[in-house]
């Protein structure tokens, strides 16, 4: 019998290898290497080469990533999804996090799974409204952002996508509530004040005045777009330094390899190191997802270690990743100072990555609070 | 497999309850008196004669054809958690040279001496002007020259002349494995030999040398005009550089160790945190900046318990990439290395450590100083960068 990830692995045209299996050296199934493969397929990914432009028309070409199932990794079967696999989803926004891909698509992948949950609750009486948002987001022709309401309950800063989105969804967290933007006018955005990731779009939003409806917030919803976030960073970061690592081993000073100074290869190594640690953190909180919780009781307890899990992964990351990307461009000399270059657009996305979601302080609060620290008095 | 696992680490546990002799401090092994020595020698007899030592070795040489290499992890896991006296790693890693290189008689009369407690093993590797370039080492094994010598015979023994230093544990071990320069006139690998050799013999003098924690654990062992007999070869005669970089097949399960030592670290520095008094009298648990801290040092731990555990998981299918160790070492190593400095850190921003933390303050001092040995010895930090650059991201050698 196929499983919906079945799909996937017939889908999968490459063979996985490259450096980047050695740099992660993590164990993945055979489906989630093969989504690898066919998402590098699919976005026209040559690993070596960074991109030195953003793609401007990705709406363009959304349907066929669409089709190979990106919107769906963690929407129940029953609505056309593949359950909860968050390993997929990491490993997708891992690939489009290093193609420097347009889309919002942790956000999305949160969104789709928010509404996805809220229908089966609903059952057969569910609202047309979202069930037919639901359909298009499966269907690629629409987006659907994800955001924060502030504490005014009326604006939400920085919501990766919400220039050009169709949908938004706000996270109420005073009310564990969700507010769903879906009509035209419902929201206004002010874009001009975040453009340093430029290979994304990102609005303060607005709500109009008595527009959205409300829906219950599933438990792993805003854990989920954190996580995407931190894998969308380590998956550029690798990239990054796997071609600095191939640059420094070509270019030369000094009648050597720059990399063959131990200045240089010393924090290369260093950094392969970090990084790998990062990723691992990152695989593992999507496993912690997993488990599918038989009991009430259980449920409190598998919640409370995806939350542990996803704040390390995102502290480590966004603690991390941008430390690590500055030391590139390090590394790079004046070649890797240009805006041709490219490596500067994965500093940028980093930075944004940890700024979507107000880390590391809030990470590092959360884990305060698991680790039962914040009652020490 | 599971539940024989969980089986074997109750065993053990019992076995630990019963016979474990207690630790005195992270890398203090040398025993304060006879009466130590005696039960720490007892000790390790007993863990090899209930199988959980050298269960790994081949069955002729009191090896179980049970053993997992999973067994191995679980049992320093639980020394470690147990507190007590762990394995000498000169005495893993001899035994290992021994069974893949030793002759029969080497093996006969080596290996059930290690296996009774009997036989201590020391390194004597490094010198005063030698350490990480290992390979450019001066201490002489002369050979004796066909037909020369007392009028044995035989001709083929050696005199050994130089100096050796760093060596742990040299000042009660029974034994030595020492590498020495048979052959100078050749290129620098190629004229090496290793020898084991009983540490009484004559001409050999060790002398403990006081280290920074205040223990005395290493020794300066000066070798003048031993004389070394064909026996105690191991492997080929300037066949020695291969004896020492084989990899040998030790208990490499018992690197995933590390994971438990760095949880157990983090625990301390948690206890740290809540016991020391800040000039305000609040304690440093309570603030937020050292939560953020904590938390940080936290994110680091768990990145290198995966790395571990993804080591051991290749470790265990035998599918290791050469940089797999360096990568391990180095993520341990350095980041043991930056919780000794948290803690410091928590220390000198505190005025006093509440009594219930006077212990664990204790503890950090000697760790903050140890964690040096673990950066420099086995191969130093940079040497482990130079490995991964290579081995792992294929840049030249530097
Ligand atoms: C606690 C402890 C126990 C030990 N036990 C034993 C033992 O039982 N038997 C034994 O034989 N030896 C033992 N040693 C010695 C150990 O093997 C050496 O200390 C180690 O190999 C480094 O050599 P060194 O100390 O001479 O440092 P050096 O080789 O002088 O190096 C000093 C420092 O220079 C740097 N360095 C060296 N080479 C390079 C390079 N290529 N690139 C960049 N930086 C470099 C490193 O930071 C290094 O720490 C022990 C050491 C310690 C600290």
């Amino acid at each position: 019998m196929l499983t919906p990830m079945s799909r996937l692995v017939r889908l999968g045209s490459r063979q996985g290898t490259g450096v980047d299996a050695v740099l992660t050296t993590t164990f993945a199934s055979d489906d989630i290497v093969a989504l690898r493969d066919a998402l590098r397929g699919a976005l026209g990914t040559v690993w070596q080469e960074l991109p030195s432009t953003v793609e401007t028309t990705w709406r363009e070409r959304w349907e066929p990533l669409a089709e190979l199932g990106l919107p769906g990794f963690c929407v129940p079967e029953a609505r056309g999804g593949f359950g909860l696999r968050v390993d997929a989803a990491v490993t997708a926004a891992m690939e489009l996090g290093a193609a420097l891909h347009p889309s919002p698509f942790a956000g999305l992948t949160a969104s789709a799974h928010a509404l996805a949950e809220a229908a089966e609750a609903a059952g057969s009486s569910g609202d047309p409204v979202v069930g037919g948002l639901l359909d298009d987001i499966a269907a690629g022709a629409r987006i659907c952002a994800f955001g924060r309401l502030g504490p005014d309950g009326r604006t939400a800063r920085l919501v990766d996508g919400g220039p050009d989105a169709d949908a938004l969804l706000l996270l109420d967290r005073t009310r564990d509530e969700l507010l769903l933007l879906a009509g035209p006018g419902d929201w206004s955005g002010e874009p001009s004040r975040h453009g340093f990731d430029i290979t994304r779009t990102c609005a303060d939003v607005t709500v109009t005045a008595g527009r959205g409806q409300r829906i219950a917030a599933p438990v792993h919803a805003d854990a989920l777009y954190e996580l995407l976030l931190a894998a969308d960073a380590i998956g550029g970061t690798q990239r990054a330094l796997d071609h600095t690592v191939a640059y420094t081993g070509q270019r030369q000073a000094f009648g050597r390899p720059i990399g063959g100074f131990q200045a240089v290869q010393h924090r290369l190594a260093d950094h392969a190191v970090r990084v790998r640690g990062m990723a691992l953190l990152v695989h593992e909180a999507a496993r912690q997802f997993d488990a599918e919780p038989r009991s009430q009781e259980q449920a409190l307890a598998q919640a409370q270690r995806v939350r542990r899990a996803v704040a390390l992964a995102s502290l480590s990351v966004s603690s991390g990743a941008g430390h690590i990307l500055h030391d590139l461009l390090q590394l790079t000399g004046a070649i890797g100072f240009t805006w041709e270059y490219g490596l500067h657009l994965y500093q940028r996305r980093v930075h944004q990555d940890a700024r979507l979601a107000a880390n590391p302080r809030a990470a590092a609060r959360s884990l305060a609070d698991t680790e039962g620290w914040t009652d020490a008095h | 497999m599971r539940t024989d696992l969980e089986e074997y680490r109750a065993r053990v546990r019992a076995f630990i309850a019963e016979h474990g002799v207690p630790m005195r401090g992270e890398g203090v092994r040398v025993p304060a008196d006879a009466d130590e020595e005696r039960a720490i020698r007892r000790w390790l007899r007993a863990l090899y004669e209930a199988g959980f030592l050298g269960a790994g070795w081949p069955v002729q040489w009191g090896g179980r054809a049970d053993h997992l290499p999973q067994h191995d992890l679980v049992l320093m896991e639980e020394l470690i958690r147990g507190d007590v006296y762990r394995p000498l790693d000169q005495v893993m890693l001899a035994s290992h040279a021994i069974i893949e290189f030793g002759s029969d008689e080497q093996k006969a009369q080596l290996l059930p001496r290690i296996r009774g407690g009997e036989h201590v093993w020391c390194q004597l590797f490094s010198e005063p002007d030698v350490g990480s370039d290992l390979a450019s080492l001066r201490t002489r094994a002369e050979p004796d020259g066909a037909g020369a010598g007392d009028g044995d015979g035989d001709g083929d023994g050696f005199t050994v002349t130089g100096q050796k230093i760093w060596s742990t544990d040299a000042q009660w071990a029974d034994m030595g494995m020492l590498l020495a320069r048979t052959d100078p006139s050749v290129n620098r690998h190629a004229g090496i030999t290793a020898f084991v050799i009983p540490m009484d013999l004559p001409g050999i003098e060790i002398r403990p040398i006081r280290e920074m924690t205040g223990y005395a654990e290493f020794c300066e062992v000066f070798l003048d005009g031993v004389r070394l007999g064909p026996e105690h070869v191991l492997g080929e005669v300037n066949g020695g550089w291969k004896v020492v970089t084989s990899g040998l097949a030790s208990e490499r399960a018992f690197v995933g160790a590390n994971s438990l030592q760095l949880e157990r670290m983090f625990d301390d520095l948690v206890a740290l945190a809540r016991a020391a008094r800040l000039p305000d009298g609040t304690a440093a648990l309570e603030h937020e900046d050292t939560q953020a801290t904590l938390a940080e040092a936290l994110a680091r731990v768990e990145e290198v318990k995966l790395i571990v555990r993804d080591t051991v998981e290749r470790i265990l299918i035998d599918d290791e990439h050469p940089s797999d160790g360096p990568v391990a070492k180095l993520a341990y190593t350095e980041t043991n290395v930056a919780l000794t400095e948290i803690a410091m850190g928590i220390i000198t921003s505190s005025v006093a450590i509440d009594e219930a933390g006077a212990a664990v303050a204790d503890r950090w001092y000697h760790n903050f100083l140890w964690g040096r040995a673990l950066t420099i010895s086995g191969g130093a930090s940079e040497i482990m960068r130079g490995l991964i650059g290579r081995q792992l991201l294929g840049l030249p050698r530097a």
